[in-house]
């Protein structure tokens, strides 16, 4: 007995010790990510599906019953310390819902595992802190303190913080089972986006681009916690697209093109599809001559082993800030007749754009903010702004839509640098064909201050300090809107116009709704179709984070995150929402 | 800057450097106080810090282009003026609540100043404003470039924040 005992026992060890992670019944697998529409009490992924849709097919709250939705309960969370420039983290991330368990985090990265099941209350099962250096991290996150969220893979929840650190953690207990420092704050690199998982990877990207950072694509083998692969967005020297780096000094090197936001994944080609952030510094283009690929770009690449497959960028050469990290959904849709695989991005430039999937090619493009500036419009072909001169090493668009070093404040630039759409996600509604852009809308200016070298290039600028370039001027307030957009042509069918830039994100149901949350601490449901509002409850503290919806013993629940900091661009020009108090809440609906 | 004012500049500058090392060995527990308060507000109720750096050393992006403090050849009036109504036509945020709802900022009020007017920052009292002038005054202007012990200070010593500051 005595043996056998020490034998189970050794069987154990030796299986705790493999490289494979046991599948159990209740496992988040690659089947159930692939087949989330089996199981719509859930919110699975982070934007609902691969396919980046932030769709719901639940309907038990529609148009006819939502003006009967009320809040149900509401849980504090923390994660509100400050932090290096910061004076509170923030709260932006997607919660995830398995079986009654909710899974979020705070700005911090803490991850709250709240058992919902009872429709309510609820109730912290366990909470996981990092226990982030919070003046070491804070201090080179660009524009706040951000954690969007955590990944479920097999019996684990997958999470990262601020720091750089991703976490494989107990789904039951919370346990940490491994960390792994990928990002590394020292050279300003940050993590704030919700981990990609794809089989046994999780894929994540590096922050950090008004820092000099060279951008990264990042895979962690999650049975081992250890590095699969990694890609650099900014190519190296002798990779294709370097030559698009044309100072002659190796800039190339801290080159930006960050990664903040969860990329989509499309099974049938085994590609992902993300966005790439702005090239730093981000407000002095002559610095880095050439087009900077693949800065403001998407990328297409496999997660097996992260090779590129195709690039298309946006905006060459950016003197904006035109950062397209946001998702790039994936639609199948019958354009001009045909059918094709589109991937679409409502990009921060102030265009929508449609490509073909399965080889970036362009196939529609069109203006979806209510006012720009910054180009004529986009080449029909080819998708190019119009007044891209491809015989120019610096881009010069429309004259006093940017600065330069010789006119170092722009006049005007529409859509501001903020966007266009920011990170907040479109939701898009496949039963309609309906894109819904929660944009911002309006003006300002953009400012160069010549960038000097880092100090590995010989210059003074050290590591961890700022590398912009430059800055902004925000002097009027901007606004917001929701706008329906048909996701194959980029017409806007329908629009609805916001108090305030929307920060959210949008939710789409089919209960033919779609939600989205306000500066003003307003959770509003909109009409799909006509985009008028239907509901309203205001939790009376900004929200800045997607909202979801789930089930739970067949009843709808709407969930989203709640008081996070305001941006003093949004605060500081709207004097009523001056004493708004930063909070850190769950606000669950229910009918 | 002109001549002359970079001869005043100068003198600014030295003044409230000796003002500052004077101090040092001089000051009462109040003013040791006043200036940790100060210090709170320069780093977390108004934030400054997010603009101008920790060490008020200046600083480009989100935040716009912030002038060094370290440098500057303000006196202790003008920079209460500053802090109290902001610079039109930058970012540099008002902080005193009724700035621009008559004339006490550059003669003006926002209406006249239309966009122009600076962007309204974390109100607060002339107590605190006192405060955040006196932690300038006392560590920051006219102290040059900032050290390690200046940044431990600043973070306390429970972060990695200062090292790369450690010669």
């Amino acid at each position: 007995m005595k043996s056998l005992a020490f034998a189970g026992a050794l069987t154990c060890s030796l299986l705790a010790a493999t490289t494979l992670t046991p599948v159990k019944a209740a496992d988040m697998t690659q089947e159930r990510a692939l087949s989330v529409a089996k199981e719509p009490q859930n919110w699975l992924l982070h934007h609902g599906n691969y396919e980046g849709h932030r769709f719901s097919q639940l309907k038990e709250i529609n148009t006819d019953t939502v003006k009967n939705l009320k809040a149900v309960f509401s849980v504090a969370l923390g994660g509100f310390e400050s932090g290096g420039r910061y004076k509170f983290g923030n709260l932006e991330g997607t919660p995830l819902v398995e079986n009654g368990m909710m899974y979020v985090t705070d700005g911090w990265g803490s991850v709250y595992a709240i058992d919902v099941s009872s429709g309510k209350k609820g109730l912290i099962k366990w909470k996981f802190d990092p226990g982030v250096d919070r003046p070491w991290a804070g201090d080179v996150a660009c524009c706040g303190v951000n954690n969007r969220g955590v990944a479920l893979w097999k019996d684990k929840v997958i999470s990262i913080a601020l720091d750089g650190r991703m976490f494989s953690l107990d789904k039951a207990t919370g346990e940490m089972v491994w960390e792994r420092k990928i990002a590394d704050p020292a050279i300003a690199e940050t993590i704030t986006m919700a981990p990609l998982v794809v089989r046994d990877v999780a894929i994540i990207g590096v922050a950090g681009g008004e820092f000099g950072v060279r951008g990264w694509i990042d895979a962690t083998d999650l049975n081992t916690g250890k590095q699969v692969w990694r890609t650099y967005t900014i190519p190296g020297a002798g990779e294709p697209g370097n030559e698009t780096w044309k100072d002659g000094k190796e800039r190339w090197k801290h080159g930006g093109g960050s990664v903040w936001e969860t990329a989509t994944y499309d099974a049938e080609s085994d590609t992902f599809y993300q966005g790439i952030g702005n090239a730093g510094p981000d407000w002095d283009p002559e610095y880095r001559p050439g087009d900077n690929k693949w800065a403001a770009s998407v990328l297409a690449l496999s997660p097996n082993d992260g090779k590129i497959k195709w690039g298309y960028q946006y905006t060459p050469n950016d003197p904006y800030d035109f950062d397209e990290i946001s998702e790039h959904p994936l639609i199948t849709a019958s354009v001009n007749g045909q059918d094709r695989k589109l991937v679409v991005h409502a990009a921060r430039n102030g265009f929508f754009y449609a490509l073909d999937r399965t080889n970036g090619s362009f196939v529609a493009g069109k203006q979806y903010v209510d006012e720009l500036n910054w180009t004529t419009g986009l080449d029909p072909k080819t998708g190019r702004p119009l007044n891209y001169n491809p015989s120019s090493d610096v881009q010069v668009y429309s004259p006093g839509s940017h600065s330069s070093r010789a006119k170092p404040l722009s006049e005007k630039l529409c859509p501001s640098h903020f966007g266009g759409k920011n990170w907040q996600p479109t939701a898009y509604n496949p039963e309609l064909k309906l894109l819904y852009i929660p944009s911002v809308e309006g003006c300002n200016q953009v400012e160069t201050v010549e960038q000097k070298d880092l100090e590995d290039q010989g210059g003074p600028i050290k590591f961890r300090e700022r590398f912009a370039g430059g800055g902004q001027k925000t002097t009027q307030a901007l606004y917001g809107s929701l706008k329906a957009v048909d996701p194959t042509t980029g017409e806007t069918k329908v629009r609805l116009k916001l108090d305030y830039p929307n920060w959210s994100g949008a939710l789409a149901t089919a209960g033919n709704l779609v939600f989205i949350g306000h500066a003003d601490g307003a959770l509003t449901a909109h009409d799909a179709k006509t985009l008028k509002e239907v509901w309203s409850f205001n939790v009376g503290t900004g929200i800045n984070a997607p909202p979801i919806s789930y089930s739970v013993n067949g009843k709808q629940y709407i969930a989203v995150l709640a008081g996070s900091r305001q941006s003093p661009f949004v605060q500081g020009l709207a004097p009523e929402l001056k004493n708004t108090s930063t909070a850190s809440m769950l606000y669950v609906f229910g009918l | 800057m002109q001549p002359g004012m970079l001869a005043i500049a100068t003198i600014a500058i030295f003044c409230a450097a000796s003002a500052g090392a004077a101090h040092a060995q001089t000051m009462s527990a109040e003013e040791a106080r006043t200036i940790e308060f100060g210090k709170g507000i320069f780093k977390e109720k108004a934030n400054c810090q997010y603009c101008h750096k920790w060490d008020a050393s200046g600083d480009t992006g989100y935040g716009g282009i912030a002038l060094s403090l370290r440098k500057t050849a303000l006196t202790r009036e003008q920079l209460t003026d500053v802090v109290k109504c902001g610079r039109p036509l930058t970012g540099m945020p008002y902080h005193d609540r009724l700035s621009y709802t008559d004339k006490r900022c550059y003669g003006a009020t926002r209406e006249e100043l239309g966009k122009d007017a600076p962007p309204m920052g974390e109100f607060l009292s002339a107590r605190e404003i006192d405060a955040v002038v006196k932690y300038l005054f006392a560590k920051v202007i006219g102290h040059g470039p900032s050290t390690y012990e200046d940044c431990v200070d600043f973070w306390g010593s429970s972060t990695r924040q200062c090292e790369p500051m450690k010669k």
